[in-house]
């Protein structure tokens, strides 16, 4: 019996990569590596214009707040240091770098001073921000954060191999290529947590990332395969956990608050990466796909690299491309700019054509079929939220729970009336946080007279 | 860098949609009501056939009249007056005369659809709300229901005066006795008199199959409204020569219950979006449908039943609303701890 949870929707996988083994790319002339790739304050720039940096240099960091340093992906020289909007409208500073080809890398790598049996949650901790890891599903949270703030608190370990959106098979490669890597940084994680054993959830599409994992751990009990059932969204960390533990996350809480901690797999990659050989985190695996790619493939791609070289890489464009999605079809922010860089949160960048890509509605309608309602794992009616905050109604979005909206997207995917209702409940959120803010900063004031 | 690169289209996610859409959804409801519908044409003539096309252009042509004059966006492509059009079809004998679905087809898409605001705004079905205004309207009129297989019309026969109307098994049964000459297996079959699309509800049952395997509809509604019905028949049975289950399949399987409970009553506008929602709704259906055929003046309960229940279905909708995710366990994880 696979782990699974109620409602969610069935969406066609796509996963043509899936035996595709990963391909390194060949380093572009120059990337483009923003300042700001993880949730917290964007990192100042520790590097000037005609600089001349080592490849895992320290390129930006962060003084004080939450955040995590920035790293040269490639050697060469600093070019500019240009203000560039990113996918969410913001001025974020990116350090350009001219490719030297010569690969130089930083002295200061090596692996980690203690050894796996000294390591303590503090030197996890700090092994994390100096990699700058964060989290690699696309969320972007800072990892030393997230361990911090669930030390002592939690009794399950989850790293999350679901990958539930179409297309992307960046784990699934991962899996099948890394597994000593995955499985080391779990021992890692283990130890500082205090726990006996750990979770890796992956879902049954993955038939061969499970048997490989299963014979992998077969002689230790630390490491539980668990193998979930494929439905979108199934790897949405609420979701995951409910179908493993039985416990439900409150609105606007942390998994940390039900006792759970889970982790990207290529982050848990990651973390492993950096106590072994000390590498900080500067390449990730991008799953390149799309009807417009002439050769559809995972990549290990350096950060900063634009999605121009990353399509040459892969053979190029056959047709015209009307929309690149940096992410899943599902949660995938659509990017205006070829020139834009691959991040450390970006796990596909689709190519996709009009063919695939639905129409878009003006005078689009509900019908009240109710396949919504259906969607929706997180309980709510997102016919009403959206025919609310369309009326702008926003009281009634936050009687009728839409803050609890996780944007999945699943809602909006079934909709045969093209109700873009996903983005109704962000506008009708994104309100209501407004409303919130103001309320509180006159309290504030009340308090302060 | 071309120019045509430079036009990206940048939407908010997902980026990606089901294959279904409104129209699609509307297709499949036409091509599940096409057998009751060859039905008709066999067993009453092809005035059957000349009546819905009638009622399907009356819709269509008041639908795009309607939007075209008040300047607001086209939606006849959608099919959902075509639906409107061969249900309201459906609900008339086939010796109405042939003004009488254009008067229909008025009502239901300028009156009820249109002016609520168009699809999916509607508060009751429109073509049980045409069906409704045309049997108080004119009642002489519709009240002509033929035998099938005599005297088959055809297509463009305008009067009808002379026919041999015949109760509807429903009348028999409304006054206390068995329906003469009809077998439950006629009823079944459709070999009854009726409206053009009730009478066989095996061909019904089948394009409600039909629309539950394409997931146009769920089961929720049919069943517990017919489920409903079953039951109290059953436990009630009025008339006393027969057996209880023999009441019970005649009550079932005359009038409009099967194309009330299959086609009407899932109307999506006028249903509960919740599967909660919808086993309410269709027991509402259900014990409005008998409380009327047992006490009621007229010996057909669904229309009203239907209607009484679309204005419900807000409140209905409210009152099902599904527990969010994370919201009591919060508390119990609290005391919990």
């Amino acid at each position: 019996m696979a782990f699974t949870f109620r409602g969610g929707i069935h969406v066609p996988e796509h996963k043509h990569t899936a035996s595709k083994e990963i391909k390194k790319m060949t380093e572009p002339k120059s990337v483009a590596i923003p300042l700001s790739q993880h949730i917290g304050a964007p990192c100042t720039a520790t590097v000037k214009v005609g600089d001349s940096v080592d490849k895992y240099q320290i390129i930006g960091n962060v003084e004080k707040g939450l955040g995590c340093p920035v790293h040269a992906s490639i050697s060469g020289k600093v070019t500019a240091l240009d203000i560039r909007l990113n996918a969410m409208g913001m001025n974020v500073t990116h350090v350009v770098i001219e490719n030297d080809f010569e690969n130089r890398i930083s002295a200061d790598i090596k692996p980690y001073e203690k050894s796996f049996e000294e390591i303590t949650a503090d030197d996890l901790i700090e092994i994390t921000k100096n990699a700058g890891i964060s989290g690699m599903g696309g969320a972007t949270f800072p990892t030393y954060a997230k361990i911090q703030s669930a030390l002592g608190n939690v009794d399950r370990l989850i790293i999350n191999c679901a990958e539930c959106e179409p297309y992307i098979t960046a784990n699934h490669r991962l899996l099948l290529e890394s597994p000593d890597d995955i499985i080391g940084g779990v021992k890692i994680l283990l130890k500082v947590f205090g726990l006996r054993d750990g979770d890796i959830a992956i879902e049954d599409n993955k038939p061969d990332a499970i048997e490989l994992m299963k014979k992998k751990c077969a002689d230790s009990d630390i490491i539980n395969v668990r193998v979930m059932k494929t439905k979108y969204p199934q790897g949405d960390e609420r979701q995951l956990i409910y179908a493993l533990t039985g416990r439900q996350i409150p609105a606007g809480k942390l998994p940390a608050d039900v006792g759970c901690v889970v982790f990207n797999a290529e982050t848990c990659a990651a973390i492993y990466r950096a106590f072994a050989y000390g590498y900080p985190l500067t390449s990730r695996i991008v799953t390149v796909d799309g009807d417009c790619i002439n050769e559809p493939c995972s990549v290990l791609v350096p950060i900063g690299t634009s999605y121009r070289d990353l399509a040459e890489f892969c053979g190029g464009l056959k047709r015209e491309v009307q929309t690149i999605v940096n992410g899943g079809p599902m949660m995938g922010a659509a990017q205006w700019d070829m020139d834009a860089p691959v991040t450390k949160g970006t796990s596909a960048v689709l190519f996709l054509s009009e063919k695939s890509y639905p129409d878009v509605v003006d005078d689009y309608k509900c019908i009240r079929c109710g396949r919504c309602v259906r969607a929706c794992q997180m309980g709510l009616m997102p016919s009403y939220t959206a025919l609310f905050s369309r009326e702008r109604k926003y009281d009634l979005c936050e009687k009728y729970d839409v803050m609890s909206c996780v944007e999945c997207g699943a809602c909006t995917y079934v909709c045969p009336g093209s109700v873009p209702i996903t983005h109704l409940n962000r506008v009708a959120k994104s309100k209501i946080n407004e409303k919130r803010k103001n309320a509180q900063a006159k309290e504030v004031k009340k308090n302060d007279k | 860098m071309t120019n045509k690169e430079n036009m990206l289209h940048v939407a908010s996610s997902p980026h990606i949609k089901h294959v279904d859409t409104t129209t699609s959804i509307m297709f499949d409801v036409i091509v599940a009501l096409v057998p009751a519908l060859i039905w008709a044409v066999y067993s009453y003539g092809f005035r059957a056939l000349t009546l819905t096309l009638i009622s399907v252009a009356s819709c269509i042509v008041f639908e795009y009249l309607y939007q075209k004059l008040l300047k607001k966006p086209l939606t006849v492509r959608d099919l959902s007056a075509v639906v409107t059009g061969i249900l309201i079809a459906f609900n008339l004998p086939v010796s109405v005369p042939l003004w009488v679905p254009v008067m229909g087809s008025f009502f239901a898409i300028i009156v009820v659809k249109q002016l609520f605001g168009g699809i999916g705004k509607n508060i009751v079905n429109p073509a049980l709300a045409a069906r409704v205004f045309l049997f108080t309207a004119w009642p002489s009129k519709l009240s002509g229901f033929m035998h099938p297989f005599e005297d088959k019309l055809s297509a463009f026969s305008v009067s009808c005066g002379d026919i041999t109307a015949s109760a509807t098994p429903l009348a028999s049964l409304k006054t206390g006795v068995s329906p003469d000459n009809v077998t439950l297996f006629d009823m079944f079959m459709g070999n009854t008199s009726g409206c053009i699309g009730e009478v066989s509800a095996i061909l019904v049952i089948i394009g409600g199959v039909y629309l539950l395997i394409r997931r146009v509809i769920t089961w929720h509604i049919p069943v517990s409204f017919i489920g409903t019905v079953a039951l109290i028949t059953y436990l009630f049975p009025q008339v006393e020569s027969v057996q209880p289950y023999e009441f019970m399949l005649a009550e079932l399987l005359s009038g409009g219950l099967m194309i009330g409970a299959i086609f009407m009553a899932t109307d999506y506008a006028t249903s509960p979006v919740t599967s909660a929602g919808r086993l309410i709704y269709g027991v509402g259906c259900g014990l409005i449908t008998v409380f009327i055929r047992y006490f009621g003046g007229y010996s057909e309960g669904v229309s009203f039943a239907i209607l009484i229940m679309n204005l419900l279905v807000w409140y209905i909708d409210m009152f099902t609303k599904p527990r969010v995710f994370g919201k009591i366990k919060a508390k119990k994880t609290k005391e919990a701890v």
